[in-house]
């Protein structure tokens, strides 16, 4: 089979994989050749994109779907710099305690309604509450106008994350009277959701989007499809997007598959509690010192990931190598200076990778004299110890941090580019040992030979309104 | 195998390295040096330290010993003598980077604590690769931003770049092309994905015409008023748009000679982005639906169409046919023509087959009914988006996004090789 990926110049990406297999092979590459010589062209419109992912296919935070039929105020470019999305553009006074953002003009909902300034603040106030990064929110004619007590260096870059999607309110308030079911949830973006029914989201192209008509007619996204079933759709021509684990991304190599790594994006992180025995600070200090980040790295990630022991990872900071990853158990049997703390429970959620991965935590840590059980996955329970994934949401570094560290709870402004500022917070933050960094994993695709033009976010999501296909009309 | 990308890029590389091995002057790192010697210092105070210097930077190795003595002589002049291996207190510095700049980190360790100092250094100077071949192409950027621009137009000593939204001049100054003004072209429809737009010096003069999806606008220079002065309009058009310009020196109107001075003009799809293939003047044959064309100079017909199909067949029409153009596989769907005067005279610029994540543009000329490279591929920082001829007929117009979605206009003028 000869399997040859192009993502091609519109937008950008470029990749390409050319491989042999057999006679049938050179076959068919006789017949191509014997077909009149066409040059590339710019992207048809047309056709409908098959995608299959493991979570749901409607899920909020990471979930595709959701990214393509809702916008933020702002999004993040490329380069993780927060660029104007829903909002033309933006200012901030008072030592960026209050930020005033303005609508793009014309934005329209995709059932036609008008996208207002008052839209704009109910929907955010519904999706954060009380726990936002800001305290205060109204609007201000065409614009919106966020206070806080505390000063918000990075909200145009917070305000691109999936949480701060803009949807219609009216159209997330459950089942009007007399209805059969809710309406479907209503956006601004490239698509619309058309239907969600046994795990299946279909999209359509929206064409009054204010980004312009996306490539592709519809997207359909499969929910909750293993990576078995996924891979093995793709190879039989049933799937033209999957997703590859890092763990599996050599053998997706191996088996000639076409595919899209992000850099290191998803930090494998150990959150350690600080209450009960682990309010003892050299008892998580000793926890961090146990884990041999080598190990998970070369056995159960196949080498594919970058151990770590800083919060962002080096090629953001340059410094990342100041945080120590090397594993010393003498040192953490010392920490723990003879004492038996009582059993500890690890949890984790995810595949396959992330059990193993639990696991061999357990293992090192019991090596270091801590007696710790893993939990059974999906059976809520207290637990002192939970290994986490948490995806870098921009490439900036102070955006980066801020998000890394919202994610675990630490709602502390990072001000300033410096990296020497930057560095202090990230010290004083992992002093604590509440989190252990391990490993940052990329993110990675595998496409159909239908698919051009793909590209991933900065977090390593595939950008499938830019997408479209080879064989479209 | 298409390796051929990887030379320009290697050929860069060794050129940069070369250039920074051979800079082994401490000019680049005196400053950084001072400056993590002066933090060091403010750390440990007067006394003696053990020093010791590692790179996990592209700093060339041969530099190291420079910008060891550097900081041992600004050390010393704040009092800190780098000494050997006896001393109790240590100096670890550490030459890293991250993806935008050079990072020095200075650990410095007394007994059991350990400070962290670092400076910033900036990044290496990055040398480009530039063609050669037949004919050289140059390149030479115009205007950068980061609003996506369909075309622009040198005219009345101002610039005007078309944005999918608004029109937007530049007037020149000594830092180069600054706003002046900006006009909302003021779609009532939806704008296309793959939006496309085309800038065309009016009739007569100082003024000029572009065409968008289901608009046009015209705009005209006040050059009576003191300072001078654009005055714009736009309104909902479904004109066709002209392919050729007819004051370049490629006359356009390939069915009737007798027309040459006609532009032709090719009526577009809006909603598709691409060029139905109804063109006017009519032209002998049926023509395909197309994204670019161009009118070529033909040694035995005065002129030729050139179409590139949306199904990325090139093809000629010719002497009342439609003949298909070979060895046009690596050619993307944008291409301009260029008098540069070399050659044959014309060659047609190209952009690359988007196979790489960095494009190119190169010259072909077209003798017969095959393209012939006339250059090497010029190496372009990002994707070409629109190509179009300047109005002298002697330079190219590209748009290249880059990967941080920034656009640049670059002029794209050639050299002859003779």
């Amino acid at each position: 089979m000869l399997r040859q990926v192009v993502m091609s110049k519109y937008p950008t990406l470029a990749t390409k994989t050319t491989t042999w297999r057999g006679w049938g092979t050179l076959c068919l590459m006789l017949v191509a050749l014997a077909l009149p010589a066409a040059a590339r062209t710019r992207p048809h419109y047309g056709g409908t994109l098959r995608v299959e992912v493991e979570g749901d296919a409607w899920r909020k935070s990471g979930g595709l779907a959701w990214r393509l039929v809702f916008d933020g105020l702002t999004r993040m470019d490329a380069d993780g710099v927060a660029r104007a999305a829903l909002a033309a553009r933006w200012a901030s006074e008072n030592s960026d305690h209050r930020w005033q953002f303005w609508l793009r003009p014309g934005v329209h909902f995709s059932d036609g309604s008008v996208l207002t300034s008052s839209e704009v603040v109910t929907s955010l106030g519904a999706v954060c509450g009380t726990s936002c990064p800001w305290t205060a929110i109204h609007a201000v004619g065409s614009s919106v106008v966020f206070t806080g007590d505390s000063p918000m260096p990075n909200l145009p870059a917070l305000l691109a994350g999936d949480e701060y999607l803009i949807a219609l309110t009216e159209s997330l308030s459950g089942t009007p009277p007399g209805a059969a079911a809710p309406p479907l949830p209503l956006g601004t973006g490239p698509f619309e959701l058309m239907e969600f029914k046994n795990g299946v989201a279909i999209l359509a192209a929206n064409d009054s989007t204010w980004q312009g008509r996306p490539f592709v007619d519809k997207i359909e996204i499969v929910g909750h499809k293993s990576i078995r079933e996924q891979w093995l759709d793709l190879s039989v021509g049933r799937a033209d997007l999957v997703e590859i684990p890092a763990e599996q991304l050599r053998q997706a190599r191996e088996q000639h598959l076409t595919v899209a790594v992000s850099p290191p994006v998803e930090l494998l992180a150990l959150a350690v509690a600080d209450g009960g025995v682990l309010a003892n600070p050299n008892l998580r200090a000793a926890i961090a010192l146990a884990v041999d980040r080598g190990a998970l790295s070369n056995v159960i990630f196949q080498k594919q990931g970058e151990i770590t022991g800083s919060l962002l990872p080096s090629a953001l900071t340059g410094y990342s190598f100041l945080f120590s990853a090397d594993r010393d158990l003498n040192k953490a049997r010392e920490l723990r200076g003879g004492l038996t703390p009582p059993p500890l429970t690890l949890s984790t959620e995810g595949g396959a990778a992330m059990q193993l991965a639990a696991q061999r935590i357990a293992l090192n840590l019991r090596e270091a004299g801590f007696n710790v059980q893993v939990a059974d996955p999906g059976r809520p329970q207290h637990t002192d110890l939970v290994l986490l994934r948490l995806t870098l949401a921009s490439n900036q570094p102070r955006a980066g941090l801020e998000s890394l560290l919202r994610a675990v709870g630490v709602a502390t402004p990072v001000q300033g580019n410096d990296p020497a500022g930057l560095y202090k917070v990230e010290r004083e933050f992992l002093d604590t040992h509440t989190l252990i960094p391990l490993l940052y994993l990329p993110r990675a695709w595998a496409a159909s030979g239908r698919v051009r033009d793909l590209r991933l976010s900065p977090d390593g999501e595939p950008l499938l309104d830019d997408v479209s296909l080879e064989d479209a009309p | 195998m298409k390796l051929v990308w990887l030379i320009p890029v290697v050929f860069g590389g060794l050129t940069g390295l070369m250039a920074q091995t051979t800079n082994t002057a401490s000019g680049p790192w005196e400053q950084p040096a001072a400056a993590l010697a002066e933090q060091i210092a403010g750390i440990l105070g007067p006394g003696q330290a053990r020093l010791t210097i590692r790179n996990l930077s592209t700093v060339p190795s041969g530099e190291i010993s420079a910008i060891r003595r550097l900081l041992a002589q600004d050390l010393k002049a704040h009092g800190v003598l780098a000494s050997g291996a006896e001393s109790a207190n240590s100096i670890r510095v550490t030459l890293s980077e991250n993806l935008r700049e050079r990072l020095w980190v200075a650990e410095v360790i007394e007994g059991n604590e350990t400070r962290v100092a670092m400076v910033r250094v900036g990044p290496g100077a990055q040398q480009q690769a530039q063609a050669a071949g037949g004919i050289t192409l140059r390149k030479q950027a115009v205007l950068t931003t980061g609003e996506a621009v369909l075309a622009a137009l040198e005219t009345a000593g101002d610039l005007v770049a078309v944005e999918p939204e608004e029109i937007v001049i530049y007037g020149h100054t000594a830092e180069g092309w600054r706003e002046r003004k900006r006009v909302a072209i003021g779609q009532s429809r939806p704008l296309a994905r793959d939006p496309r737009g085309v800038i065309f010096l009016a009739t007569g003069g100082e003024g000029f015409e572009v065409y968008l999806a289901g608009m046009s606008c015209s705009g005209s220079y006040l050059s009576a008023q003191p300072t001078g002065d654009w005055s714009m309009r736009c309104r909902e058009s479904d004109d066709p748009w002209p392919i050729a310009q007819a004051s370049t020196p490629q006359a356009p109107a390939p069915a009737n000679p007798a027309e040459s001075s006609v532009s032709l003009k090719g009526f577009y799809n809006a909603a598709r982005d691409y060029f139905t293939g109804v063109v006017t003047p009519s032209v002998d044959v049926d023509v395909p639906p197309f994204y670019s064309a161009a009118v070529i100079p033909r040694p035995a017909s005065a002129v030729a169409l050139l179409i590139g199909g949306i199904d990325g067949k090139v093809q000629l029409t010719e002497g009342g046919a439609l003949k298909p153009v070979s060895g046009t596989r690596d050619w993307g769907s944008d291409f301009a023509v260029l008098n540069s005067g070399c050659g044959t005279g014309a060659q047609v610029l190209v952009s690359g087959s988007g196979e790489a994540a960095s494009d190119s543009l190169r010259a072909f000329e077209l003798p017969a009914q095959e393209a012939i490279p006339a250059s090497a591929p010029l190496a372009m920082d990002g994707t070409v988006t629109a190509l179009w001829t300047a109005p002298d007929g002697k330079s190219v117009f590209a748009v290249v996004r880059g990967a941080a979605d920034q656009y640049e206009v670059d002029r794209v003028t050639t050299s002859c090789n003779e």
